[in-house]
């Protein structure tokens, strides 16, 4: 067979998604590859503009449909600067809670899709199945099980119900039972490990050139988290390890994602500790004087915060499931955010394909793409 | 690392290719540059200042003049650094960090397409999130939402 | 009746048949209609009948096992809705590929397109004409039913190849290859470890080597060729972790990715009637067919179509283990696998070779029995 040109996409069972990576190969084997995105380009940042700044973050929701937590936080804190505004510290708490549950649920789904790639069709459903457990914690004090809408420039929506710590603690013994049979089921295979081992290797000093960041990164031996880093929310209170491996190969990025999990449980369990012992106010009562918004009802704040700001920027990071996402919110004194700029992680870690996959064979490509955790919403926003 | 450490050391190479360093939140600060002078700039700080990694590429369309926005991380200091630069807008190209920083290739392409700013010396220069032909520059204050847009796309690959 | 065959059952229906129409009908007619000849071509007709009711039926029972015992191993209940414990989704499933329009890509090559599904489905239901599932029920005494059954077996990758070559589409194409290079790969060890068999029974003949394992089941001493047999199956039969000729992560679906409605139904009845010839063959080499030990009561071995019934528990649990693979382990590379087909697999059926020619040679098989048989 000659070379040839295959599209993988943009509708194909590899992708996870909506994108198409052309793949040029020779037999089985991987001469060049060109992704292909853009096929789910909503403009978000187009709609940003002419939104006002409570009403982003619906469209945050969308932007990464599995880690919507994440990408609300990320806005909200660039949000926050821009305006000038603090959140309660309970509300950082929260968001805290959400973005460790929201990590353990991207991941969940990671898992469950990296699996079935690699063929092992089993723990796809024990993976879904653990998710749904922490979607429905979230139905619990959000109402969605996607699309949250829960934070709020200020602070968050509303505080957690009665008895939803004990339910959290129950999901998190679960969960922490069934991590052990994830890597059973995983690191027990010898053929798993023949599939995976020394597959995709992506070097440190490489990553740092493709603006790789997240689990491949961590995955390479880089100890890089944003929330050890520079600490945003409550991290900076709570105890955690970030999870390194240094093979820097399929496996070790397997080997991080599931040691994220574990850290995110450890954290959780502090934050619904300290939950349980500090009650208080979750969203920022009083919005600033010059707001001209003496007193903010609840479920108000974007009417009031359509009126007058100081001119301002807001930039900000944080380390969502799937590496570290930024956003640069610029308020020029209008309703309206006059430019968002997001930065996806997986938008880099798809840049840098073509120095994972060229050299290996076709059948590799499931399990390497399914390695970087795709999500093509956040890429293409 | 302070805005007046990075101009005391920036300051010597670039000479007047430097305009200010302000403070910036969520960063170590900002770095004005003249567009001329980008590609020694992105050289020192990659080298001088140890910012190894380049998160982020994006552009503003100030109406008179758009502006070209780096974002990049130090692992050393653990900060992030922002560098900014002004550019006509009658003639809005600035030099490609791509030959520096790999990774600036696809924020770069996404910049081109989005806010009509042109990258010098960028190795592969094509649409990334509109289809290829796409005439317009979504990004820019004149691309109005609420218009109907009517327009052809043609595929990609036959 | 434990004389009757299902072949002398056919005969004697359509002879009665026959003889019945020509008692109303004319003389010249009469003689017309119970010709000898005619008598045998209905006959033969019955029999094709009963057989491809009776293997489609299995293939269907046989998907909705996996059904359940797949949801089963993923912690849900698999089909539950259709029927009795969702027994009939299959036919649900059936009718509504049915229902589906035909099609076929624009630049597709029709001759191949449609040969192609058709012949698999054929050349896979010929086999169940020599498979004997009970004493009663077998296509009479020909000599090399062995070699017969297993030679049509191998007809497959030539229509995959001629399918997924005239679909036109680079994933079939894909598909196509990988599907031909490992079944070529994987048919070599099984023919290998099948010659075990044959050593150590005398003979190609199906009903004769399940009659020579009344006293011990060849499992146990021919344990390197069960091994070698079921992992040469599992590949034949593209089920995981072999199956990466349709490996839905990468190829999308292998070479029957251009193939919709009811030809996509002919593929996947194709393919479980594959997975049943793969079962029975395994139950009819190594589980001692239709026999049973002696230490079961003899009441459970002794009721009407007794044989059938433990036959069809033994190919059921076969399947289940292959469920059980499918369940528990990832897919392995083309590289991989070719590697272990040639490396390990041969030598492997080469040393099965060896042992039963050493077994045969010593004649202490009955010492190796690891199940003591039923019969005298």
């Amino acid at each position: 067979m000659s070379e040839m040109w295959i599209n993988m996409g943009p509708q194909h069972p590899m992708t996870h998604g909506l994108w198409n990576l052309r793949v040029k190969i020779d037999g089985e084997m991987i001469l060049d590859v060109d992704p292909e995105m853009g096929y789910l380009h909503r403009g978000i940042e187009k709609i940003s503009e002419d939104r006002h700044y409570n009403e982003v973050i619906t469209l945050m929701d969308r932007c990464c449909y599995v880690a919507g937590f994440a990408w609300e936080h990320l806005y909200i804190q660039s949000a926050e600067q821009a305006l000038g505004l603090r959140p309660p510290e309970r509300a950082e708490y929260l968001r805290v809670l959400c973005d460790e549950f929201q990590r353990i649920a991207s991941h969940l789904m990671w898992y469950a899709a990296f699996v079935q790639d690699i063929g092992l069709m089993s723990p796809f459903l024990y993976g879904m199945r653990d998710r749904d457990l922490v979607l429905d914690l979230f139905q619990s004090y959000t109402g969605a099980r996607m699309t949250y809408e829960y934070m709020r420039v200020g602070g968050v929506r509303n505080d957690v119900p009665p008895g939803f710590t004990d339910q959290a603690r129950k999901v998190l013994d679960w969960l922490s039972d069934r991590f052990v049979e994830y890597d059973q089921l995983c690191l027990g295979s010898t053929i798993f490990r023949e599939r995976c081992d020394d597959l995709g290797t992506l070097k440190a000093n490489d990553c740092v050139a493709h603006g790789v960041t997240g689990p491949m990164l961590r995955a390479a031996g880089l100890k890089r988290d944003l929330r050890k880093d520079r600490p945003y929310a409550a991290y900076d209170r709570l105890e955690f390890d970030v999870a390194v491996a240094d093979s820097a190969d399929v496996t070790a990025r397997y080997l991080v994602r599931m040691e994220e999990m574990r850290q995110s449980v450890r954290i959780l369990r502090q934050v619904v500790d300290w939950l349980d012992r500090h009650p208080g106010p979750v969203l920022a009562e009083r919005l600033p004087r010059w707001l001209g918004a003496p007193y903010a009802p609840i479920g108000n704040e974007g009417y009031l915060l359509k009126r007058h700001y100081a001119k301002g920027v807001g930039f900000s990071a944080v380390e969502e499931p799937h590496g570290e996402a930024q956003a640069y919110v610029v308020n020029d004194g209008g309703e309206h955010p006059y430019r968002v700029k997001f930065r996806s992680p997986v938008f880099a870690n798809i840049s840098a394909a073509r120095q994972y996959l060229v050299g290996y064979h076709v059948a590799d490509i499931p399990p390497i793409m399914g390695s970087v955790d795709v999500c093509v919403g956040e890429v293409d926003r | 690392m302070q805005p007046d450490d990075i101009a005391r050391q920036l300051a010597p190479k670039l000479g007047d290719g430097l305009l200010s360093v302000e403070p910036f939140p969520g960063t170590a600060g900002r770095v004005r540059f003249r567009s001329e002078r980008a590609l020694e700039l992105f050289r020192a700080v990659r080298d001088d200042l140890h910012f190894g990694h380049l998160s982020m590429v994006g552009a503003i369309d100030w109406v008179d003049h758009r502006e070209v926005f780096y974002v990049a991380w130090s692992d050393a200091a653990t900060q992030y650094l922002f560098l900014s630069t002004d550019v006509p807008a009658s003639a809005a190209h600035v030099e490609s960090a791509s030959s520096v920083w790999p990774s600036a290739n696809w924020h770069e392409r996404e910049a081109w397409e989005m806010v009509d700013v042109t990258f010098d010396n960028h190795p592969d220069l094509r649409h990334l999130l509109m289809p290829d032909g796409y005439a317009f520059h979504p990004l820019l204050r004149s691309f109005k939402l609420h218009e109907p847009e009517e327009l052809e796309v043609k595929s990609r690959h036959v | 009746m434990a004389s009757a065959t299902l072949y002398s059952v056919s005969d004697g229906l359509a002879s009665a048949l026959l003889h019945a129409l020509g008692s109303v009908l004319p003389g010249p007619a009469r003689a017309a209609v119970t010709n000898p000849n005619v008598i045998v071509g209905l006959a033969v007709l019955i029999f094709a009948v009963i057989l491809l009711a009776a293997s489609m039926l299995n293939t269907i029972l046989l998907i909705w096992w996996e059904r359940k015992l797949l949801g089963r191993f993923m912690d849900r209940r698999g089909a539950m809705h259709v029927g009795f414990a969702g027994l009939l989704q299959n036919f649900a499933d059936g009718l509504k590929l049915f229902r589906k329009n035909t099609f076929q890509p624009q630049e597709a090559d029709p001759l191949g397109f449609y040969t192609g599904p058709c012949a698999y489905m054929v050349t896979s239901l010929i086999i169940f004409g020599v498979l004997p599932i009970s004493s009663g029920w077998n296509a009479g005494t020909l000599p090399l039913t062995l070699l017969l059954a297993l030679a049509i077996f191998s007809f497959a990758p030539l229509f995959i190849f001629v399918s997924a070559w005239s679909s036109n589409n680079k994933y079939s194409l894909m598909g196509g290859m990988r599907s031909a290079a490992q079944m070529i790969a994987y048919e070599v060890p099984i023919l290998l470890a099948v010659v075990a068999v044959i050593l150590v029974a005398g003979s190609f003949n199906l009903t004769t080597i399940v009659y020579e394992q009344q006293n011990y089941w060849f499992w146990g001493p021919l344990v390197v060729a069960l091994i070698v047999f079921v992992a040469g199956m599992l590949a034949e039969m593209e089920r995981i972790p072999f199956d990466l000729p349709e490996a839905e992560a990468e190829l999308v679906e292998g070479w029957n990715t251009e193939y919709g409605g009811m030809l996509f139904a002919f593929f996947m009845l194709a393919d479980y009637l594959r997975a049943l010839v793969g079962s029975i063959l395994v139950v009819l080499l190594f589980l001692g067919g239709w026999t049973m030990p002696t230490w079961v009561p003899g009441a459970l071995t002794s009721f009407p179509l007794a044989g059938i019934f433990w036959f069809m528990v033994k190919t059921y649990t076969v399947f289940g283990l292959f469920v059980w693979v499918r369940a528990s382990l990832p897919r392995v590379r083309t590289d991989q696998l070719l590697r272990v087909g040639w490396n390990r697999m041969i030598p492997l059926s080469l040393l099965s070779i060896f042992l039963a020619a050493v077994l045969v040679t010593v004649k202490c098989l009955p010492l190796l029995g690891c199940v003591p048989g039923v019969g005298s």
